[in-house]
């Protein structure tokens, strides 16, 4: 345990965040990574996201909270992002990638940062603009939301040593291969579904006879 | 002792039930009204409210008398219309006769069945439709004669208007005016059966000058798409893309002619052209005046709004009746929805077939075409202080309206029109901090948001003297702190270990 949540690996999520490039090439190839860490970032992510989406000033906001909720909001997060992880290995192990599924766990769950600072310091801001100040609010979020976009590039980047045509080309792949599994998940639970009716039918069928 | 006691108890016991008695609320009244009165929030969620209209009484011809004489029942009556000095002229279109009763229906003034043309006595054939001038003169949509008929205040023929030609009609046209409303200088504006090109316009003459307020065909990409990739005998067997037609017609004291028309998709449901034929209705802040906002389902009762008939009130307020599920829907003029109440059934105060709608003052008349007969509402206290409310604001009072807001409050308090009338007024005031509260309730961002400003710079300016003193104080302490280091006064640990180390 002391391992994963060691300070040196949160001093390396600093360092990684200021220098992607050089981070991330050590995490895959020095261990300097923590998954543990990254999932806690993107938990974090969950909750800022949701947390922007209730909280943000009633300017800006445009969301009725009733159809918020954390609960599935985090769920949703969590799931997008094992998904991704999946994926993105899946296509990977086929291309050459050097990355181990715990490598692009990290370089998704580090590219998290940005974000998740940028949404919550946006909500803070959010409370004290006026309409016309939209801008700064905007302006937070749009850089916030690149500079972690940029990270996962460059992380997926790294870790498998690609070059930056490939890694998007990947990507590109990555998405089918989520739509592939969706797809699947769902047929396999109709699939499911439609036995557990099959013996549901028989099993009523012979309660009403005895 | 034990008397004492029992008198004792039996006090007690009284003082209870009185107690009781006394405290106990009065028998909560349920609504006696056949209909729900509700309005949509911003969110489009259906919010209850009190009611706004509540039916008085109705009239279907069959106790009034004309001459001593009953008139007998009204037959599928199509129109109505109230003149300016408030008597009701009824279009009983199954009878082939004009009803005009006054302001409270309760006394028949005149029967119009014939009339004088060129020596010659003339009768109506389904008249569908009836307006009144300003000077009094009666216009008649004489839909089975293919006339419009326009008659003096006395009942003398004034001109006959029919067979419009223009090179903008087709050869094999036919003229059926099912609705006619006249504007200040006497052009007629009617709507005919199956004339999409918008509303027939004739000049005071009686001449067909064109069409007015063409609603355009929408087409969406998708449909183009499909349409290129039919063959020629495939587009002629799919459905035509033909505008709506116009349903009912009203025109304001400024010329404005405002006309309802049936929107498949439940958006736009009415419209305010200008003199040129432009729509220059405001649609409020969700973009939508086409009645109910929620109309998911499958069954006959879902569906969006058919606006049949509108009726402008007065302070840019309108009415529009909706034929689907019997609905009156009033808007002001930024498009906002006051309130909405009716609904079908048999009982009073709702309609089988509603097909007309005008105003008596701040009452509506409601006119069914099944039932054959007018029901009266009656503005409740709720409907008058909201009528009144919009009225104020529209002539710009928004001071005096708070007041009203108030009590519409005390009626209904998640009235959003009246929390953002009473925040403007705090707006205006300079009380910020209130106006931020009530124009949040209200949703009003804009205003809420030239508030917060005004808010913040005040909280700015005033502090400022805190916030710079704070920060010269600071200054202060570092500086000092510095120079304490530097002489070493203050010794941080760091320096420290690398003394040890020295040594």
């Amino acid at each position: 345990m002391r391992k994963y949540f060691a300070a040196e690996k949160w001093k390396y999520l600093l360092y990684t965040i200021s220098h992607p490039m050089d981070g991330y090439y050590w995490i895959r190839h020095k261990d300097r990574g923590s998954v543990p860490i990254a999932i806690i970032l993107v938990v974090l992510f969950g909750f800022s996201f949701t947390g922007i989406r209730l909280l943000a000033s009633f300017v800006v906001n445009d969301l009725d909270p009733r159809n918020i909720n954390l609960a599935y909001e985090l769920l949703g997060v969590l799931v997008f992002y094992l998904l991704i992880c999946v994926s993105n290995w899946s296509i990977t192990c086929l291309m050459s990638g050097e990355g181990r599924l715990k490598d692009i766990a990290i370089a998704i769950g580090y590219g998290t940062v940005p974000i998740t600072f940028s949404l919550v310091l946006a909500t803070i801001i959010s409370q004290y603009i006026a309409d016309d100040e939209q801008a700064f609010y905007t302006l937070i979020l749009v850089v916030g939301i690149a500079y972690g976009v940029i990270m996962m590039l460059i992380g997926i980047m790294q870790v498998h040593n690609y070059t930056l045509g490939k890694t998007l080309l990947t990507l590109l792949l990555t998405f089918v291969a989520m739509f592939i599994i969706v797809f699947l998940v769902l047929l396999l639970s109709n699939l499911l579904g439609m036995v557990y009716n099959f013996f549901h039918s028989i099993y009523t069928e012979l309660i009403f006879r005895t | 002792m034990k008397a004492k006691q029992i008198v004792k108890s039996i006090f007690a016991l009284l003082l209870t039930a009185v107690t009781l008695v006394s405290m106990a609320p009065e028998a909560v009244k349920a609504s006696e009204l056949p209909y729900t009165t509700y309005n949509y929030n911003y969110w489009e969620y259906i919010v209850y409210t009190p009611a706004a209209y509540e039916p008085d009484f109705s009239v279907s011809g069959k106790d009034l008398t004309y001459n001593g004489e009953p008139i007998g029942p009204f037959v599928t009556p199509q129109d109505m219309c109230v003149s300016d000095e408030g008597l009701i002229y009824l279009a009983d279109t199954g009878n082939n006769r004009i009803v005009v009763m006054d302001g409270k229906m309760s006394e028949v003034k005149r029967i119009i069945t014939t009339f004088d043309n060129d020596g010659t006595e003339d009768t109506f054939k389904q008249p569908t439709g009836v307006a009144v001038s300003e000077s009094n003169q009666l216009y008649i949509a004489d839909s089975q004669n293919k006339r419009i008929v326009v008659l003096n205040e006395d009942g003398t023929l004034a001109r006959i208007v029919s067979n419009p030609t223009s090179e903008a009609l087709d050869d094999g046209f036919v003229f059926v005016p099912l609705k006619v409303s006249v504007d200040y200088a006497d052009r007629i504006y009617c709507v005919a059966q199956n004339m999409f090109e918008g509303i027939m316009v004739f000049e005071t003459n009686g001449e067909f000058t064109g069409f007015f307020g063409t609603i355009n065909v929408e087409i969406t990409l998708w449909e183009k798409f499909w349409r290129k990739l039919a063959s020629k005998e495939e587009r002629a067997k799919s459905q035509l893309f033909i505008p709506t037609e116009f349903t009912g017609i009203d025109i304001d004291p400024d010329g404005f002619v405002y006309a309802s028309n049936i929107d498949p998709n439940g958006v736009q449901g009415v419209r305010r052209l200008n003199p040129r034929g432009e729509d220059v209705i405001k649609k409020g802040a969700n973009e939508n005046l086409g009645g109910d906002l929620q109309i998911d389902g499958t069954t006959d009762y879902s569906g969006p709004s058919q606006f049949v008939d509108v009726v402008y009130r007065d302070k840019g307020i309108y009415s529009c009746l909706d034929r689907k599920r019997g609905r009156v829907f009033t808007y002001d003029h930024e498009g906002n929805l006051l309130y909405i109440f009716g609904g079908l059934g048999t009982q009073a105060g709702t309609f089988k077939l509603p097909v007309a709608v005008e105003n008596v003052g701040n009452d509506l008349l409601v006119l069914d075409a099944t039932d054959a007969k007018v029901t009266y509402f009656k503005e409740t206290e709720y409907g008058r202080l909201i009528n009144d409310a919009v009225g104020l604001r529209y002539d710009g009072d928004e001071a005096e309206a708070v007041d009203l807001w108030q009590r519409v409050l005390y009626l209904d308090e998640n009235n959003e029109l009246a929390n953002t009338g009473i925040g403007k007024a705090y707006l205006t005031a300079g009380d910020y901090e209130q106006a931020m509260k009530y124009l949040k309730l209200g949703m009003a961002r804009d205003y809420y948001s030239v508030a917060y400003r005004r808010h913040r710079n005040n909280f700015l300016t005033e502090n400022a003297n805190v916030y710079l003193t704070a920060l010269i104080v600071v200054i202060v302490l570092i500086v000092i702190y510095n120079n304490l280091k530097k002489r070493g006064i203050i010794v941080t640990k760091k320096k420290k270990k690398g003394d040890e180390q020295n040594a």
